[in-house]
């Protein structure tokens, strides 16, 4: 499209923003979702608390999160850093759930082999729970992929939305085109993510690849648009 | 505190009635919810079902809904105002597209959960293929169909604060007055709104997962098949149904 | 002890953590000039609209041209928003209008005219910190728009001949519009109109604003009177004898910190050149069928005034 030629450098540049603000929520929330998880299964009582506490977090609108956090977290009002955490919010909030059910699933037996032989807990853990944990923790990591690259548009409604803006000004222009091309494009980023993401399954848990196994993802996915 | 503020402001009868009042909103919250829902419910469910008893079809309807969830329901939401204009009908269309997925996930994960040697079972004592969904399939299949259903609700809740924007109401008007006026009191009054309204949601939706188990089925029973069953169901939207203890 | 897949893991982690803190850290550099010496940074805000877009770029490439880096923070919002995101240096600037700014700074301020809006604008402006410089000639009010025919049916030619069928009407204009002091306050103190409905469309005058009025939805719109749409549809601008919604010149808005000399004359440049006229055109242009985008058709207006 002619459109997409003569404003290329516009489109490159939100796309490549685009994607720096939303691989950092996906990334920490990846990382922070372990430990929180582990005890979550391993403790009851903090499972509970973290699903509560995570279930009404993202229950509130993005929207809403990037409106209110400047307040909260004392931050300037335009600071991408807003919209990161609120994302990153929305990432903990849904790996959480889905950790504590990958670990959930590793079954007892294989458990109780490993202590047997002779891991210690630590060990244990790297070795054997959190590899066999691994097929579910990916299949949530790539509904927070998604999640997280489509919501970060919104942000646009609080001048942070990387190709979001692409929404707001092609709406304004009464220009459709320049609508959808936000929308190819938001895409685009969150196959590349997925592919990414899948690439990085197969290539740390090879003994996946052959056994399709059921990846089953137990989180509803809210924090709206 | 933002939060107390937020609180006083919900419960201050000024802000319950009246043209911007929180009831009115809520009440037309619920319609955009329900419209949707029910939009989304007609499309997904048979598809599902289809897609889970027979086993076919899978793969391609899998990737359709899973492009689905990655598609941005702003931009879809402005692209199709900018050909229809404003009005109720853009919103619940791109609210429905966005509770498909985890509906047909739960409906065919639902019927995937069902062991095949039960419905053999049923097949060998002569029941027809419709009875066999009807009386052994579905039943057995009801909380994992209404966990996708209460994924899809509390996302249809959450999104549709978006309808604030283009010209309707609905709580998230609160939102998008906050947002215009600046006044954090008003959004986080919103966003508590909406919270509250998305986990009684959740709450009903849950008890009534509970209460569709059938009679002889463990609570567990879902959460076995995920060892057991060795079918594929990418990225699944369901919520299983969290056993507590 | 170490197995091949606790190593692959590692490896795995650390990739994704370097790529990770590499991705965090290439913030939204500024585009660097080179070898000149360099004035600073500028951030140059715009509301969310395509003229405001276009009026950041014009400030923002002179800026530029002059030795600043300019960096752009589109789509900020209402003037609730960017008065707070100046203060507290998320922008620098930003291009608003003269009428609105004084009584968004002081709600009690009485003047209407270009002039005196423009001589009660520091003040109003120094609490909080903000400072202007020059206006340019052009300028971009609210109206309330009908649509021919409804003016026609109802005798409309001011804003207070609404007063007999207000009750009757629904108003359709962006959220903040009721609480403005030419909202709900404004049009019942100064016309008496009074008892409409209000709806909320949050486009500034956009498509979906003008849809609903051409299909009858809504009665009024709050259109910009620089907005193409209204000449392309015969609407009928209501007038405003009582002068309800004062001049409103654009006029650039920073935070004082960023002042001096130098860049009021940058600034001023453009304010200078900017008439009704061409800053309607320019609308015209980007609204045209090529779209193109605001950092083009400034520049290119800016070449054309020979100000690049």
């Amino acid at each position: 499209m002619q459109w997409l030629w003569e404003n290329r450098d516009l489109v490159f540049g939100l796309t490549l923003e685009h994607v720096r603000l939303s691989i950092v929520p996906i990334i920490v929330g990846f990382i922070a979702c372990i430990p929180l998880g582990w005890l979550a299964n391993r403790y009851r009582m903090t499972r509970a608390i973290q699903l509560t506490l995570f279930g009404i977090l993202f229950t509130i609108p993005s929207l809403a999160l990037f409106v209110t956090l400047p307040s909260v977290l004392g931050t300037k009002i335009l600071n991408p850093i807003n919209v990161v955490v609120a994302l990153t919010i929305y990432a903990i909030a849904i790996m959480v759930r889905g950790a504590a059910d990958a670990f959930d699933s590793v079954s007892r037996d294989v458990i109780q082999s490993a202590t047997a032989v002779g891991f210690s807990s630590i060990s244990r853990f790297w070795t054997v729970e959190f590899p066999l944990a691994g097929p579910v923790l990916l299949a949530n990591l790539r509904v927070v992929s998604v999640t997280t690259v489509s919501l970060l548009s919104v942000g646009a409604l609080v001048g942070n939305g990387a190709l979001g803006y692409l929404f707001i000004n092609g709406y304004q222009r009464d220009f459709p085109t320049e609508v959808m091309i936000g929308i190819v494009f938001t895409l685009l980023i969150a196959i590349a993510f997925d592919q990414a993401l899948v690439g990085i399954g197969r290539l740390l848990m090879p003994w996946t690849r052959r056994s399709k196994t059921v990846a089953r993802v137990a989180a509803p996915v809210a924090g709206g648009v | 505190m933002l939060f107390v503020a937020a609180i006083l402001f919900i419960f201050d009868p000024e802000n319950l009635l009246g043209d911007k009042g929180i009831l009115p909103r809520l009440v037309d919250h619920l319609l955009y919810t329900g419209l949707s829902l029910g939009a989304a419910l007609l499309v997904g469910i048979p598809i599902g079902l289809l897609i889970g008893h027979t086993g076919k079809g899978k793969n391609v309807v899998i990737a359709l809904t899973g492009s689905f969830r990655a598609l941005p329901t702003f931009g879809l939401l402005l692209f199709i105002i900018l050909f229809t204009g404003l009005g109720l009908w853009p919103l619940v269309f791109v609210l429905a597209v966005l509770a498909i997925p985890p509906i047909i996930a739960g409906a065919y994960s639902g019927l995937d959960s069902v062991s095949r040697e039960t419905i053999d079972a049923a097949r060998s004592i002569g029941m027809t293929e419709w009875q066999i969904l009807g009386k052994v399939e579905i039943p057995l299949a009801l909380p994992l169909i209404l966990g996708g259903v209460r994924s899809a609700t509390l996302q249809i809740i959450a999104t549709a604060t978006i309808a604030g924007y283009v010209g309707l109401t609905g709580l998230g008007r609160f939102l998008i007055e906050g947002l215009a006026y600046h006044d954090y009191t008003i959004a986080f009054a919103g966003a508590i709104l909406v919270a509250g309204l998305a986990l009684a949601a959740d709450g009903v939706l849950a008890l009534l997962q509970k209460l569709v188990v059938p009679h002889g089925v463990s609570r567990g029973s879902a959460r076995t098949t995920t060892k057991s069953k060795r079918r594929s169901i990418p990225s699944a939207m369901t919520r299983a149904p969290i056993t507590e203890g | 002890m170490q197995s091949p897949t606790v190593k692959r893991i590692t490896a795995g982690f650390v990739a994704i953590g370097l790529t990770a803190s590499l991705a965090a850290c290439a913030s939204g550099d500024p585009l660097g000039g080179d070898g000149e010496v360099d004035l600073g940074t500028i951030t140059v805000g715009s509301q969310g609209f395509a003229e405001s877009d276009i009026l950041a770029q014009l400030y923002g490439q002179v800026l530029a041209a002059g030795g600043y880096t300019v960096n752009y923070s589109p789509s900020i919002g209402s003037r609730e928003t960017f008065i707070p995101a100046l203060q507290d240096g998320s922008i620098d600037l930003i291009p608003d209008y003269s009428g609105n700014l004084l009584y968004g700074a002081d709600p009690e301020a009485t003047a209407t005219s270009s002039g005196d809006v423009m001589e009660a604008l520091p003040k109003a402006l120094e609490p909080l910190g903000l400072a202007v410089s020059s206006a340019a000639l052009a300028e971009d009010a609210d109206a309330l728009v009908v649509t021919k025919e409804f003016a026609a049916e109802n005798e409309l030619v001011t804003i207070g001949d609404l007063a007999p069928i207000a009750s009757t009407i629904t108003i359709g204009a962006n959220t903040e519009f009721e609480g403005r002091s030419y909202g709900r306050a404004g049009l019942e103190s100064v016309y008496g109109v009074k008892g409409w409905k209000f709806k909320a469309i949050d486009d500034y005058g956009g498509p979906g604003t003008l849809s609903d009025l051409l299909s009858n939805n809504i009665q009024v719109a709050d259109i910009y009177t620089t907005t193409p749409s209204i000449k392309q549809n015969g609407l009928v601008v209501l007038e405003d004898p009582e002068s309800l919604i004062a001049a409103q010149n654009i006029v650039p808005l920073f935070n004082e910190k960023v002042y001096s000399v130098n860049f009021a004359n940058l600034v001023d440049k453009v304010s200078n050149k900017l008439t009704t006229e061409e800053l309607m055109s320019l609308n015209e242009i980007s609204a045209g069928d090529s779209k193109p985008s605001p950092e083009k058709v400034a520049t290119d207006w800016l070449t054309k005034m020979g100000l690049l």
